[in-house]
C-alpha cells in the first residue's frame, strides 16, 4: 500500500511561494522600469505653448483653417508649437504618437533656440499605408535629460475619425 | 505528516455542520461589491467618459443582471429536489441565454456597428467559439480523476467573458485616461498601462474563482480543480477580448484593404498561439493558489497561498503587456518565427509553471484517491471492491472498462458504468476530504453517497 504523505501538499505550497517570489521580483523590476522612465522630481514648471492642431498641406508645408480636435483619415494635420516661451538652452523635442503608441512625426531633440523656425510638426502616414490610421493621436513637447524624455511640457490629443 | 487510522471510516469532520458556513457570508459580500462596482462603473463611464464603451457599459447592466440572476438560479437548482430542478434549470438557461444575447447585441450596436458592422462582429465571435470550446474541453479533461461539472466550467467561462470584462472597463478607462494625460509617452507609460491590466483584469477574473471556491466547495477539491476553473475563466475572458480586438482592428485597417488580415492575425495570436499561453495561464495560477489553500489548515498559509496565486497571475500578465515591445517583430518572413518565439519566451515559463503544478496536483490527488479506494474496499461496504482498485486508479483502465460494457450492452451500459465509476471516485474524494477534516458535509452525506454507489452497482450488469 502506498503511504500518503501530507508533506506533498506542503511541497505544492512551497512551489507556489517560490513562483510568488519570482512574481514579486518581476513586479519590482516593472516598478524600477517605471521610475527610470518617469523619474520623480522632474517638474520644472516650464510650459510649452501649442498654438493649435491644424489641417496641413504637404505641398506648401503650411497649415490650413482653424484649430481642430478631430480629423478625417484622409486629412493631413500638424501641430504648431511656439518655441519662444521656452528657456533657449533646454533640451527638447516634439513628437506625434498614433493610437498604437508609434511615433508618427517628430522634431528634435534640440534646443528651443535651434528649433525656433521649425514650428510646424506634421503627422506622417506610416509606410505602406494610404492614410492615417483612425484613433487618438497624442502630441507632446518633451524635455529631455541624458537623451531620455523626462517631462511633458505640453500635450494635445486629437481624434482621427474612422 | 499526520497519522491516519487505516481501514476505518473517518469521523465527521464537522460534527455540527451549519447549514450556511461562514464563507457564504464572504461570498455574499464579494458579490455585493461586484454588483455595486458594476453599477458605479457604468454610471461613472456614462457621466464622465461619455465614450461608446461607457454607453455600452450602462446599457449592458441589464445583461449583467440577467446573467447574475441566471447563474444564481442555476447554481441553486442543484441544491433542490430532482422534481423541481428541471424547472429551475430551464429558468436559469433562459435568463443566461437572454443575458448573453443582449450583451452581444449591446456590443455590436454600440461599439462596433458604426465602424465594422454587426456582421463582422458576428463573424469574429463565430470564429472564436470553436477554439474557445476546444480550450474548455482540454482544460476540463486535464482533471483526469474527477472532472468538473460542465455547468460550473461554463459559468466560470461566462464570468470571464461577460462579468470580468465589464468590471474592468471603468477602471482601465480611468487609469488610461489619467496616465495618457500625465505620463511621458514611452516605456514608462507602457509599464503603467501594464500594471493597470495586470492588477485590474486579474482581480476581476480572480473574483469568479474566489466565488466558486467559497460557494461550490464540494466541486472545488484541490489544486487541480482550481487550475481548471481558473483556466476556464481565463478562456472566457480571452474569448471576449479576442472578439473586441479582432473587430476593432478590422475597423482600423479595413479602409487600407487588409481588415480581414488584421482580424485574422489577431485571431491566430489570441485563439491559436495564445489560447493556453495568455489569460488561461494567468488565471490558472489564481485557481492553483485557491486550490492549495482549500486543503491547507493553517490560516496564515491559506492566505499566503491565495495571495501567491494572485501575485503570479498579475506578474505574468504585467510582464507580457509591459515588455512586449522589447521583442520587436521583423516585417520579413522571419517575423512569423519571431512571433512564436516571443510567446514561448515571455509566457512559456508561466505556462510551464502552471503545468508543473497541475501534474504534481494530479499525482498527489491520484495517490490519495488510491489510498481511499483501499480503505473503502477494506471496510467491506461493497461500494468499492478490492479487484476494482487497479481499474479505478487508472483513467485508461476506467475507459477500457466502459468500452467493455459498451461492447456488451451498448451505450446504455457504457453510461451506467461511467456513472458507477464517477460515484466511486466521488466517494473516495469525500473520504479524503473527511479524513483531512476539510469538509462541511455531515457523515450522513458520505453514507448517502455510498448507498448511491451500491444502488448504481446493482444496476450495472456484471
Amino acid at each position: 500500500m502506498a503511504t500518503v504523505q501530507y508533506d506533498q501538499l506542503q511541497t505544492l505550497y512551497r512551489t507556489l511561494l517560490v513562483f510568488a517570489t519570482v512574481a514579486v521580483v518581476i513586479l519590482a523590476v516593472g516598478l524600477v522600469e517605471f521610475v527610470y522612465f518617469e523619474p520623480p522630481g522632474q517638474t520644472t514648471g516650464v510650459k510649452a505653448r501649442i498654438a493649435g492642431v491644424y489641417q496641413y498641406d504637404q505641398a506648401t508645408g503650411n497649415t490650413i483653417g482653424p484649430d481642430r480636435s478631430s480629423f478625417a483619415r484622409t486629412e493631413e494635420f500638424a501641430a504648431v508649437v511656439d518655441w519662444s516661451g521656452l528657456p533657449p538652452d533646454l533640451s527638447v523635442d516634439a513628437r506625434w504618437y498614433d493610437t498604437f503608441g508609434s511615433v508618427v512625426g517628430r522634431v528634435g531633440p534640440s534646443t528651443p533656440a535651434a528649433l525656433g523656425p521649425r514650428t510646424i510638426i506634421a503627422v506622417t502616414v506610416p509606410q505602406g499605408l494610404h492614410h492615417n490610421l483612425p484613433g487618438h493621436y497624442t502630441f507632446v513637447v518633451e524635455r529631455l535629460q541624458g537623451g531620455l524624455p523626462v517631462e511633458v511640457l505640453a500635450r494635445r490629443i486629437v481624434l482621427v475619425e474612422r | 505528516m499526520r497519522a491516519t487510522p487505516a481501514y476505518t471510516t473517518p469521523p465527521a469532520a464537522n460534527p455540527q455542520p451549519r447549514l450556511r458556513p461562514g464563507r457564504y457570508g464572504i461570498a455574499v459580500a464579494i458579490t455585493a461589491v461586484v454588483v455595486i462596482a458594476l453599477i458605479a462603473s457604468s454610471l461613472l463611464n456614462y457621466v464622465y467618459l461619455d465614450s461608446i464603451p461607457g454607453r455600452t457599459s450602462l446599457y449592458g447592466l441589464l445583461a449583467v443582471a440577467l446573467i447574475a440572476l441566471g447563474t444564481y438560479i442555476g447554481v441553486r437548482a442543484f441544491t433542490r429536489e430532482r422534481a423541481s430542478r428541471r424547472k429551475h434549470l430551464i429558468r436559469a438557461g433562459v435568463l443566461l441565454g437572454l443575458g448573453v444575447l443582449l450583451w452581444l447585441l449591446v456590443i455590436d450596436v454600440f461599439v462596433f456597428t458604426q465602424a465594422a458592422g454587426p456582421g463582422v462582429a458576428a463573424i469574429c465571435a463565430l470564429a472564436c467559439i470553436p477554439t474557445t470550446a476546444f480550450g474548455l474541453f482540454v482544460v476540463r479533461r486535464m482533471d483526469r480523476n474527477e472532472k468538473e461539472p460542465w455547468k460550473l466550467v461554463l459559468v466560470a467561462a461566462a464570468w470571464g467573458a461577460i462579468v470580468a470584462t465589464s468590471l474592468v472597463i471603468w477602471g482601465e478607462s480611468l487609469w488610461e485616461s489619467i496616465a495618457s494625460r500625465t505620463l511621458v509617452p514611452g516605456p514608462g507609460l507602457d509599464a503603467s498601462t501594464a500594471f493597470s491590466a495586470g492588477v485590474l483584469e486579474e482581480l476581476a477574473k480572480g473574483t469568479a474563482v474566489v466565488l466558486l471556491f467559497l460557494v461550490m466547495r464540494n466541486d472545488f477539491d484541490d489544486v487541480v480543480d482550481g487550475i481548471v476553473y481558473g483556466a476556464a475563466v481565463g478562456l472566457g475572458f480571452n474569448f471576449m477580448e479576442s472578439v473586441t480586438y479582432m473587430t476593432n482592428l478590422y475597423a482600423i485597417f479595413n479602409s487600407e484593404g487588409f481588415g480581414w488580415y488584421a482580424a485574422g492575425f489577431q485571431w491566430y495570436a489570441r485563439q491559436g498561439l495564445g489560447l493556453f499561453f495568455g489569460h488561461a495561464t494567468y488565471t490558472a495560477f489564481i485557481g492553483a493558489g485557491l486550490g492549495v489553500a482549500r486543503q491547507l489548515h493553517n490560516k496564515r498559509q491559506k492566505a499566503f497561498a491565495i495571495l501567491s496565486g494572485f501575485l503570479i497571475a498579475i506578474a505574468g500578465h504585467f510582464s507580457w503587456d509591459a515588455w512586449l515591445t522589447f521583442f520587436p517583430i521583423d516585417s520579413t518572413l522571419f517575423g512569423l518565427v519571431e512571433i512564436h518565439m516571443r510567446t514561448l519566451i515571455m509566457t512559456g515559463p508561466f505556462t510551464a509553471g502552471v503545468i508543473a503544478l497541475l501534474l504534481f496536483g494530479i499525482r498527489y490527488e491520484a495517490m490519495n484517491l488510491v489510498d481511499q479506494f483501499r480503505k473503502e474496499a477494506a471496510s467491506g461496504s461493497g461500494a468499492i471492491l478490492p479487484e476494482e482498485i487497479p481499474i479505478l486508479a487508472s483513467p485508461w483502465q476506467r475507459l477500457k472498462q466502459r468500452l467493455r460494457a459498451f461492447r456488451r450492452g451498448g451505450l446504455r451500459a457504457y453510461f451506467k458504468v461511467a456513472r458507477l465509476q464517477s460515484g466511486q471516485l466521488d466517494l473516495a474524494m469525500e473520504r479524503w476530504h473527511r479524513e483531512r477534516q476539510e469538509i462541511d458535509m455531515p457523515l450522513e452525506a458520505e453514507d448517502a453517497l455510498r448507498q448511491r454507489v451500491l444502488q448504481l452497482r446493482h444496476w450495472v450488469p456484471a
